[in-house]
């Protein structure tokens, strides 16, 4: 077999281990296996723009926040779910393209920083409009009336068909001539505009697909949550914590960023059940330890050598 | 480009040691467990301190009077805990995770209106009694869920008697300029305050909200200070309530009368700001100053101060510790008058309660809130927390600045 | 005249800000590193003014000295010891590794002290200084002054000591600077170092008229962000005068717009600076 298909088999074994996964186990593990889809939705979307392109978006927490909004004030006004989903993906979309239109004209540090307040500016914005958006109290939403086991597999079902059209799309982009352009664009973009590559276009409709994707992220967790706050949605660490996974998965690759995702995820769930007053000092730990030691992914650290050399040893 | 293979058996095997590690001991027999997830970290820390503070207390002094009786056994209380970092979905994952794996018998909510009703969906699933400390808005218990029950009155409760009283009182306050946190239970306040004010005919001369972590108000004092009110409604935390005190002096405010909520009623509040404090009101769903009498392990809302002081360098226990350790007050009486700590009858026993606890009157409304509590209104007089409302248990009669 | 109230307010807090935000743009224009750790660093300053004073009875504008040389040794250290090993690497890795830092040291803080609110509550109070009819509070208004100090120390030992004058080449050309033989490594812990000193100077300056908490990290931080850009990164005197200005706007925002937009309003500064005068108000490369 080769690489290729290697990767579509598991990719198949993956995907239909976790359509079974409703039948198969509890309401616990279903509920962790959602979560686990929607970061890597996230981490597929900051990937457009952070892997693919180069630049150091840390404004996945704004679209994110700002799609659990979208989606969670229409709804609230009686909008039913799955289109109050597209309206979030619309608005995240349209708001990640102005900002594109602005935003990108800046580099490195400057970029970082502007994204990153991205977030905090949209907080207050939602935080002072309380007439629509509840403000600091946060938004309630209605439960639809069904169970929490129909509730919970409709939401897993949901969120795994996002995480699949993202993958999709990623794979997509990858091998078309956009992928081609925005790899371009990382290598060197001042080279990348000489050829004739359109960069501004190219960089914004990478941006305008993280921001998209990240919106109906946030649009489906609102739902599914049912209770939304501006600190919650808006948190900084929607914007880190998928750019760790892409790290730990591998930068601009196809399936890095979801499998970063789970070993972020399942690594961050075993630090949160076992330490209740330091799990963030330790979970900062090991984003230190991340960094220092495997700054090109965990992907690029070479397993088979080390399970190798210990089945030699035995 | 990668090694999928090898990446997917090292996360199976850490998916492995994930649920290995989650398993807890179920050693010891007869043991009365209670999960409550906390916002430990994040920007609810304090809350959730806070409240953990009151299940700790409640937990250690109903263990060390020999645990909850039920019929011929006694159980020894054990509190699970879990931070869920502030985030409501996590509050959701640890009920859940507390209820299968933890196998607890009753639940403590989480802090806040919102993240109550998220986790009461899981709990009323599996039929697992949930007490919320700190859950205020009718919405939540509007559901019909049978198994869920809160401490608070509507927030109403709290806001409309001081209305009423200062209405009676002194018809000539009429200027009326509210500043308010911009966060969960503070800014609910301040909406409730002004849709009161307006309709009783009171003039709002100035509208502000604050952010969160705000530590200069200078400019909107400026701003009050120019709009010449008669009476200053601000809402917040103790510290907040602190500072804006303070600045207030600073700035040069005057006026008649100043409500605040949350906190003159404590030491911090009166010895950060002297004679500041004095005259200023505040009304809250609970507090020492209202002098409740029962016959729960406290004996009384002084009682229960001391305690709570003996254990937490001399603090003084505001509303949220006491709702808290009420919350294990309710659980005690009814496992003890289900005589058994089945879930489902201990439930029906909680719903039929009627007591009287440090914590005032307990009783439940039909759909689990609670009905019976009249949140007391106070003013710092010489420099006393003074209860000026309701009638029943008032001190003294409220007090004004002169013109 | 109520204008002059909130002219007076804005210079208070601008003086505070300045002397938060120095230290954030000296390291962010010398290492190009975005240090998230900075908010942290005020709040455990902070906390050296505040239990130096009830523990020891020792004035926070006092403690200004012990909390600068405690957070300068702990900014020596964590540079020298770990973001030294990623410097050169690009924003994403550097940000992230003072995130993570972050989270550790507001986790041990969070422990360490509790997430509740203190303050310095002074036996004697300088009092509240009316004039006409603007008020001043003085404590503020002293720590302020102390301040502006602070910086023009600091801008003594860039221009005047050969130090300083390393760490500027540094910052204008690392390579040439290290042909010249000046030792970056060791330029670069010490420019963290003079960071972290002003950020526990400032805390320590903040615990007299401020309550403290861990969580008040990031809103400090994100104030030195925007001060940071509006002076210039990297420049001292930038940074003073965009504490002043960030003050200023703080105070008069909050009239137009309600208090509740003030850091949207600074936010929205921040952007267009970004985009029209990325060097900053002055717009001078110095230092």
């Amino acid at each position: 077999m080769t690489k290729a298909q290697t990767q579509f088999l598991l990719l198949i074994v993956g995907a239909a281990v976790l359509l079974l996964l409703p039948v198969m186990s509890g309401n616990y593990t279903l509920r962790l296996a959602t979560i686990m889809m929607m970061y890597a939705t996230l981490a597929m979307a900051w990937n457009f723009i952070g892997g693919f392109t180069g630049y150091p978006s840390f404004g996945i927490a704004a679209f994110f926040g700002l799609g659990a909004y979208a989606g969670a004030v229409v709804q609230a006004r009686g909008v039913p779910v799955v289109l109050a989903w597209a309206f979030a993906i619309v608005i995240g979309s349209l708001f990640a393209y102005a900002l594109g239109l602005i935003l990108l004209r800046l580099r490195g540090h400057a970029f970082a920083i502007a994204t990153l307040v991205i977030a905090e500016v949209l907080r207050e914005l939602t935080n002072g409009m309380t007439d629509l958006t509840g403000g600091g109290m946060g938004l309630n939403l209605p439960f639809f009336g069904w169970g929490p086991d129909a509730l919970g597999r409709f939401f897993f079902y949901a969120m795994f068909a996002l995480a699949a059209i993202t993958l999709a799309t990623t794979y997509i982009v990858a091998h078309s001539r956009l992928g081609f352009g925005l790899n371009c664009i990382k290598q060197n973009e001042d080279a990348a505009d000489i050829v004739g590559i359109n960069t501004t276009r190219y960089k914004i409709i990478a941006f305008t697909l993280s921001g998209g994707f990240a919106a109906a992220a946030g649009g489906l967790y609102a739902s599914w949550t049912g209770y939304i706050e501006p600190s919650d949605v808006y948190d900084i660490l929607f914007s880190i914590k998928p750019i760790l996974m892409v790290l730990l998965g591998g930068m601009g690759t196809i399936f890095g960023p979801a499998l970063g995702a789970v070993v972020f995820l399942v690594l961050d769930e075993i630090v949160w059940r076992n330490f209740l007053q330091l799990h963030t000092g330790i979970l900062g730990l090991l984003i230190v330890i991340l960094i220092l030691f495997l700054p090109a992914g965990v992907l690029s650290f070479d397993w088979r050598a080390l399970l190798k050399k210990k089945v030699s040893a035995t | 480009m990668f090694d999928i293979k090898a990446a997917g058996a090292a996360v199976a095997s850490a998916i492995l040691i994930a649920c290995s590690m989650g398993q807890a001991a179920h050693a010891a027999d007869k043991v009365y467990r209670i999960g409550a997830p906390l916002p430990l970290t994040g920007g609810l820390s304090p809350e959730g301190l806070r409240m953990k503070s009151g299940y700790d207390l409640w937990a250690e002094k109903q263990n060390a009077a020999g645990g909850i009786k039920a019929g011929n056994d006694s159980y020894k209380v054990e509190i699970i805990y879990s931070d869920y970092q502030s985030n409501t979905p996590r509050a959701v994952q640890s009920a859940e995770l507390m209820i299968t794996e933890n196998k607890v018998d009753a639940l403590f909510a989480p802090f806040g209106s919102g993240a109550t009703k998220a986790v009461s969906a899981v709990s009323e699933k599996y039929g697992v009694p949930m007490i919320a400390a700190q859950a205020a808005s009718a919405q939540v218990y509007d559901q019909g869920f049978k198994y869920l029950f809160g401490m608070y009155t509507p927030n109403d409760t709290v806001v409309k008697p001081l209305v009423d009283l200062v209405l009676k009182s002194d018809p000539s306050i009429k200027r009326v300029a509210v500043l308010s946190r911009n966060d969960l239970f503070p800014l609910a306040i301040a909406e409730e305050f002004l849709k009161y004010a307006k309709a009783k005919g009171f003039e709002i001369v100035s509208d502000q909200k604050y952010p969160i972590g705000t530590v200069d108000f200078s400019s909107a004092l400026t701003q009050i200070r120019a709009s010449k009110p008669d009476w200053i409604y601000t809402t917040g935390y103790t510290n907040d309530n602190i500072l804006i005190r303070k600045q207030m002096q600073e700035q040069g405010v005057k006026t008649r009368l100043i409500a605040m909520l949350i906190g003159p009623t404590t030491p911090e509040f009166i010895a950060n700001t002297g004679k500041l404090a004095e005259n200023v009101v505040t009304a809250s769903w609970w507090d020492v100053a209202a002098k409740f009498k029962g016959d729960d392990v406290f004996g009384s809302a002084e009682g229960f101060e001391k305690a709570f002081r003996a254990q937490n360098d001399n603090r003084y226990p505001d509303y949220s510790v006491a709702s808290a350790a009420a919350c294990g007050v309710v659980l005690a009486l009814a496992v003890n008058k289900a005589g058994t700590v089945e879930k489902p009858k201990v439930r029906d026993q909680i719903a039929a309660l009627d007591a009287h606890t440090f914590y005032g009157h307990i009783k439940f409304g039909p759909t689990g809130q609670i009905e019976s509590l009249k949140p007391p209104t106070m003013q710092i007089q010489n420099g006393q927390p003074t209860v000026v409302d309701p009638v029943e248990i008032k001190q003294a009669d409220i007090r004004f600045e002169p013109k | 005249m109520i204008f002059f109230q909130y002219l007076v307010n804005g210079l208070i807090l601008g003086g505070l800000y300045a002397c938060i935000a120095t230290g954030f743009s000296l390291v962010w224009g010398v290492l190009s590193i975005i240090n998230i750790l900075h908010g942290s660093f005020i709040v455990l300053g902070a906390y050296i003014g505040i239990f130096s004073y009830t523990m020891l009875g020792i004035h926070p504008f006092v403690s200004v000295i012990t909390a600068g040389i405690v957070l300068g040794a702990l900014g020596y250290v964590v540079q020298l010891g770990i973001i030294n090993r990623v410097v050169a690497q690009s924003v994403l890795v550097t940000l992230i590794l003072t995130f993570g830092l972050e989270l550790m040291m507001n986790n041990a803080m969070l422990v360490a002290f509790t997430a509740d609110y203190r303050k310095v509550i002074l036996e004697k109070s300088l009092g509240v200084l009316e004039i006409g009819n603007v008020f001043i509070a003085m404590d503020r208004a002293v720590a302020t002054v102390i301040a502006f100090v602070l910086i023009f120390l600091l801008w003594l030992l860039m221009r005047l000591t050969s130090i300083g004058r390393a760490i500027v080449a540094v910052r204008f050309d690392r390579e040439a600077a290290s042909l010249m033989g000046i030792d970056v490594k060791k330029t670069y812990a010490i420019t963290f170092a003079l960071g972290g000193a002003m950020a526990g100077a400032a805390g320590s300056l903040m615990s007299v008229s401020f309550p403290i908490s861990p969580l008040s990290g990031p809103l400090f931080l994100s104030k030195a962000f925007v001060i940071c850009i509006l002076g210039g990164v990297g420049s001292v005197p930038g940074a003073a005068l965009g504490g002043l200005i960030f003050g200023m706007l703080e105070s008069f925002g909050a009239v137009f717009f309600g208090a509740e937009y003030a850091l949207t309003l600074a936010f929205i500064v921040l952007i267009i600076l970004l985009l029209v005068r990325p060097h900053g108000l002055l717009g001078v490369k110095g230092f």
